[in-house]
């Protein structure tokens, strides 16, 4: 695909205004940190993204992430 | 605050002032007058329903008299004591004995208006002076127009227009006409760095607050158009830089290097004439411009100096040292904060640690004779093992929250969900009051599992979990829904979204909530010494002070002898020879029964856990174990050496350290020397080290003005980019440009240049002002060339401690916890945090030093409880756990002839590892077990889905 | 990388996400809309960076389902649904627990090794145990089917599906009669 017919594609994604449902698993010393302070300093990002906070990535089990896709979960978002 | 607030150890005296204070080191009385403040602290319930019948109104001084308030009042919803107060002055009752209303209005009886003035006499063994910093008269901001046009208002003002729980809401407002501006002036340097006002120090904090105050009003409206008048930038902070950078990028900031020397009105509009470094004169209208103000000595400095018998410096700040910066001229009395100099939240919050550590070691012998300690109720099984009964508290944190997110929305949605059985708003549930309210209605309806929407549970959970123990509940029946931080905060601009995305946590935190399990609170004793990592000026300071304080410390160096950068330096800024420092640090570190110094020693690895260290050095080639409670990282950084500059290949180019070595040998050197010429930000600001290394400005100029002194015929330039001379060593820029020391500002895209000139060298520059290149002869080029960091990455890794994008160690808070690690039971001070000055070196080693005091005081410390726990029924002793534990936390042991593994508490962190991993799911983690996780999934999925799994 | 305040957990995490993706990739689904990335807690802009590039990826991608194409929909249902179960089962976590073990004695954590050790060992534990349960799934809700249909409706070869209706065979899961493979009930 060129890159222009790319642009259009998701544009026209975009355009459609689909909204995606996404879980995260964030954890708490890393991502959920990185989180907090992105909140403390007022940056701004899609509102897409609720989050399930481990301690550790490690803790995530296979079945945690395809049970979200299986639950109806656009994306999986896991951040450490 | 709420901290302070809470601890059975502090008592608060409102209202009150030092009449005297007698005694000596260990036995001082300090006399004390509290005026009454008409309300009863223990019975007030803040609900402010006196405010609101009051008929006098008074202008409410918080809100920088933008604002009415009445007689009785609270400053802010979160101030401690967490209580009304009766302006005296104001009230009728109290003057003519008339009104009474508030008392008739109050149900909880709490006006008392027998109240009388109150003489304490205080017998305390060490007294700390932290007064803050005054107030710049107005006759200087009116220099500018203040008072006179209203437009032109204080910074202080226009920080709480801008506060979403100011008076305005947040909403930026002309005073004239309540329109919001368009274009906006900062003018820098308001009663600072002027000697005609008697302030020629720096305030060291009005550049960066300056920048975020004009960060927070672009935020509010997009279409401000912002300028800062600076003489020089000094965003010198950790990470500030940094920050400034960003921000000016990211709102479009006009930065213009000028001082503006008065404000007039033309046709209703503000007019700024000015001049910049190229001679060319501006000149341009404004709307609104605000007068960055300094930070003044405290209004009662002359008065508390002669009360508390000690010494103030020519600026009325209270006077120390650069080897002893916490330590007034008074024995046994001690200073932190503003009253010491001007400085921000950061270095005020470490400076009161610091002087924590200085009283714990005068005050050592008796330690835990006067302590109250907390004693929380049994916990209640019965209530915990009923039904869930959920409560949801969702909290508004003033604006913060519902500025953005309908809060009332959530609130009710909560009331939808399963298990809940009550749901309310709170103005801000960490308050104490709220706390308390929080805590009556989980007793009044048997609540068993709470669920706090409000902002991280990384910051608040603990004080939560606090309420519910204090209650008799578990911790871990707590459960929060960050809406602030990763909702409110990061989707401003879409209330809605916000509001949906609020929700859907609320029923995922509801969801586990149900699900919570009470978990053991196991404690563990402590080994009661401390390891200290680096010798340098920070890691004898902090060994000093932990041994004074009772404990054994064992203070490990890399190299041959103890220093660090100090043994290099000559002099510190405040002109003290840095040697007798030294020395005296040494020889404490040498005399002290309680340290153990190890030389030629590095440490190789560290296992356990905070109270129970095993740490393993290397002593010269011989492998050491070390058993200790707690650890400072005081490990340094080293000068940058830089690479062009003719750096390493013309002896007369050299380092401002190796100026410094080359001083303290001998002057001779100097005779011939015609011209010395300086660069500053060699290496630091961008060119090959990202942040700004604080000191070296006040460093040149301190070896400029020593050369100067022993040499004062020759002539000295030094090329700068921001003169960032803060606080007290401005002194030093002042008298160097008196003596003649010649400055030329550059800008990074024409960095001066070193080249061969025949057998000598000389710089190429660009004179600005002049506006044509210029080329300048010198004997010898110093170069300043910041700090970078150590060898932190290896150790980094050994402590799993996060690091800085610039190679320093991360503080676990930059304001709440400035020398802690986020790993419990390390802690940070001296260069390895970054870049500082000698004497700020030093009151982190002593705020470290009684942060890491703490643990070894209380000799348990509580192991957390989140650990792994292993159903034996279920496992099937493969073995996978164990391979996989990074912490050798789960073993596999005999269990009637079978092979099952076993956690060992104290070692297991939490992270999971083996529950993700164990083949027949028999693993489960205290507070984030399989069934609790699944349960967010499915309520993420808005119960269009089952458990399945 | 490396920084993992647990020391290797975000290695196995690595491991868990790469055999997520193979399944996911397995039974339909695109593999990329799983991502896995690192921001340390003194990277927020990294972070946002991160995640608002992630929300315009999984815009890009379309809804679970319609990106993958309008008719997939019910069958990643139900392949997910299997896919669940098999992750659960005691043989394909044992055999993503050896995996991990391994690679955490030998201490290589490259993507390719990762890639290649999931896509050897543990993949194909996964994909056995997940057919059989979408076997079950099938056969259960739209009643006997032939083993060419059961075939098709999972995705597996004729020789997988044969095995695997031995087995369940084998263990009275299932029978056979003139209409196809049933379930027995107990």
């Amino acid at each position: 695909m060129s890159q222009e017919k790319a642009n259009l594609k998701e544009n026209e994604m975009t355009r459609e205004g689909f909204d995606p449902h996404i879980l995260g698993f964030f954890c708490h010393w890393c991502c959920y940190a990185a989180a907090d302070s992105a909140g403390v300093s007022r940056y701004q990002y899609p509102p897409n993204v609720r989050v399930i906070r481990v301690m550790c990535t490690g803790r995530i089990d296979v079945r945690f992430v395809l049970e979200a896709f299986r639950c109806g979960a656009d994306g999986v978002f896991t951040g450490g | 605050m709420v901290e302070a607030g809470r601890s059975p150890n502090i008592e608060i005296l409102s209202n009150a002032r030092l009449e005297a204070l007698e005694g000596k080191p260990g036995q001082f009385v300090a006399r004390v007058h509290q005026e009454p403040r008409f309300i009863d602290e223990d019975k007030c319930t803040a609900c402010g329903m006196c405010t609101m019948y009051c008929p006098r109104p008074v202008v409410d001084t918080y809100n920088e008299r933008l604002e009415v308030t009445r007689a009785p009042h609270i400053d802010y919803a979160q101030a401690i004591p967490s209580s009304y107060y009766i302006d005296a002055k104001a009230c009728l009752r109290v003057n003519y004995e008339t009104c009474n209303l508030c008392a008739q209005t109050c149900t909880a009886k709490a006006i008392d208006f027998s109240q009388k003035p109150k003489e304490h006499a205080l017998e305390v063994g060490a007294v700390v002076l932290a007064p803050g910093f005054g107030r710049v008269d107005s006759s200087v901001l009116e220099r500018f127009g203040y008072g006179r046009y209203p437009d032109v208002v204080t910074s202080y003002e226009f920080e709480r227009l801008t506060c979403a729980s100011g008076p305005t809401e947040g909403h930026i407002v002309r005073p004239s006409d309540n329109k919001t501006p368009r274009k906006i002036a900062f003018l820098q340097c308001i009663g600072s760095r002027d000697e005609t006002c008697g302030n020629g120090y720096c305030s060291t904090v009005c550049c960066m607050y300056a920048i975020k105050e004009a960060s927070v009003a672009k935020e509010h409206e997009p279409d401000l158009d912002i300028s800062l008048f600076f003489m020089d930038v000094r965003t010198q902070g950790k990470g500030f830089d940094e920050a400034r950078q960003r921000a000016q990028e990211k709102y479009g900031l006009h930065v213009i290097r000028a001082r503006v020397p008065r404000v007039e009105q033309v046709d209703g509009m503000l007019a700024l004439t000015w001049t910049t470094d190229d001679g060319k004169s501006h000149s341009d209208l404004f709307d609104m411009v605000v007068l960055s103000v300094g930070l003044d000595s405290p209004e009662d400095a002359q008065s508390i100096a002669e009360l508390a018998d000690i010494k103030l410096n020519h600026y009325d700040f209270c006077k120390t040292t650069a080897g002893a910066p916490l330590a007034t001229t008074r024995e046994g009395i001690y200073v932190a904060g503003a009253f010491q100099g001007p400085k921000d939240i950061p270095e005020s919050v470490t400076q009161a640690s610091g002087v924590a550590a200085m009283a714990s070691e005068l005050l050592a012998e008796s330690r835990n004779t006067c302590t109250i300690s907390v004693t929380y109720p049994e916990e209640d099984k019965a209530i915990e093992a009923e039904e869930p009964r959920i409560g949801v508290f969702v909290c508004h944190c003033g604006v913060n929250i519902a500025g953005t997110v309908d809060v009332k929305a959530v609130r009710d949605y909560a009331g939808s969900l399963p298990g809940v059985v009550l749901y309310e708003d709170t103005l801000y549930s960490c308050s104490q009051d709220a706390l308390k309210s929080i805590a009556e209605k989980i007793k009044e309806n048997r609540l068993n599992r709470v669920v706090i929407a409000a902002c991280s549970p990384r910051t608040h959970e603990p004080l939560f979990q606090e309420t519910l123990r204090s209650i008799g509940l578990n911790p871990a029946l707590i459960e929060m829904a960050n809406i602030r931080d990763q909702c409110a905060w990061v989707h401003s601009q879409e209330p809605e979204a916000a509001t949906e995305k609020s929700k859907d946590l609320v029923r995922m935190a509801v969801a586990k909530a149900r699900l919570l399990e009470p978990l053991a609170q196991p404690t563990v004793d402590v080994t009661p010494n401390a390891l200290v990592i680096g010798g340098g000026a920070a890691g004898m300071t902090a060994a000093i002070s932990i041994a004074d304080q009772g404990y054994r410390c064992v203070l490990v160096e890399k190299g041959r002898k103890l220093g660090g950068n100090l043994s290099r330096l000559a002099w510190t800024l405040d002109g003290q020879d840095a040697s007798s420092v030294l020395d005296s640090l040494k020889k404490k570190v040498k005399d002290h029964p309680n340290i153990h110094v190890q030389l030629e020693s590095q440490v190789e690895s560290i296992s356990g856990y905070v109270g129970n260290f095993t740490t393993t050095i290397n002593s010269k080639g011989k492998t050491k174990v070390i058993n200790h409670g707690v650890a400072v990282l005081a490990t340094g950084a080293r000068e940058y050496k830089p690479s062009g500059y003719l750096y390493g290949e013309n002896n007369r180019v050299m380092t401002q350290l190796e100026l410094e070595e080359k001083l303290k040998r001998g002057k001779a050197f100097l005779k011939n020397a015609r011209n010395v010429v300086m660069i500053q930000c060699v290496g630091s600001r961008g060119e090959d080290l990202k942040h700004c290394s604080r000191l070296c400005c006040s460093q040149a100029i301190k070896n400029a003005l020593m050369i100067k002194e022993h040499s004062p015929d020759t002539n000295i330039y030094i090329f700068f980019r921001d003169i960032r001379t803060y606080g007290f060593h401005e002194d030093l820029y002042r008298e160097a440009r008196e003596k003649g020391i010649v400055f030329l500002r550059y800008m990074p895209d024409r960095r001066p240049e070193v080249v061969r000139r025949g057998r000598g060298i000389a710089v190429k520059g660009f004179d600005r002002l002049m506006g044509e290149d210029i080329e300048i002869p010198a004997s010898l080029v110093v170069l300043s060339t910041g700090i970078a960091p150590g060898d932190n990455v290896e150790l980094a890794k050994v402590i799993k401690a996060p690091l800085t994008s610039d190679g320093f160690f991360l503080e676990a808070h930059a304001k709440l916890r400035p020398v802690e690690v986020a790993v419990d039971g390390f802690y940070l001070c001296g260069l390895a945090h970054g870049p500082k000055s000698l004497d700020e070196s030093i009151a982190q080693a002593k705020a470290a030093a009684a942060k890491a005091v703490i643990p070894l005081a209380k000799g348990k410390v509580a192991v957390a409880p989140i650990v792994s726990q292993v159903d034996q029924k279920t496992c099937i002793g493969c073995g996978i756990c164990e391979s996989l534990c990074p912490f050798n936390a789960i073993r596999l042991v005999k269990v009637n002839k079978r092979r099952k593994a076993q956690t060992i508490t104290a070692s297991c962190k939490g992270c999971g590892i083996c529950a993700s991993h164990c083949p027949t799911l028999a693993i489960s983690m205290g507070g984030f077990t399989d069934q609790e996780i699944l349960a967010q999934i499915h309520a993420f999925s808005g119960g269009k889905c089952e458990d399945e799994a | 990388m490396g920084e993992c305040h647990y020391q290797s957990g975000n290695y196995e995490a690595m491991v868990v996400a790469e055999t997520c993706r193979q399944t996911l990739k397995d039974i339909g689904v695109e593999p990329e809309r799983l991502s896995l990335d690192w921001a340390s807690a003194a990277e927020a802009p990294r972070f946002v960076e991160l995640i608002t590039g992630y929300v315009k990826r999984i815009k890009g991608m379309g809804a679970l389902g319609t990106g993958e194409g309008e008719e997939a929909k019910p069958v990643i249902d139900r392949r997910l649904k299997a896919a669940v179960r098999a992750a659960s089962a005691r043989k394909p976590r044992t055999s993503l627990g050896t995996l991990s073990k391994g690679l955490h004695k030998g201490g290589d954590y490259t993507p390719e090794a990762i890639e290649a050790g999931v896509a050897k060992k543990v993949l194909p534990a996964i994909r056995q145990q997940r057919i059989t349960e979408e076997v079950l799934i099938l056969l259960k809700e739209e009643g006997a089917m032939d083993e060419g249909h059961l075939a098709e409706a999972t995705g597996a070869s004729g020789d997988e599906i044969q095995k695997i209706l031995e087995g369940l065979s084998r263990r009275k899961k299932i029978s056979q009669d003139e209409a196809g493979w049933v379930l027995m009930t107990a």
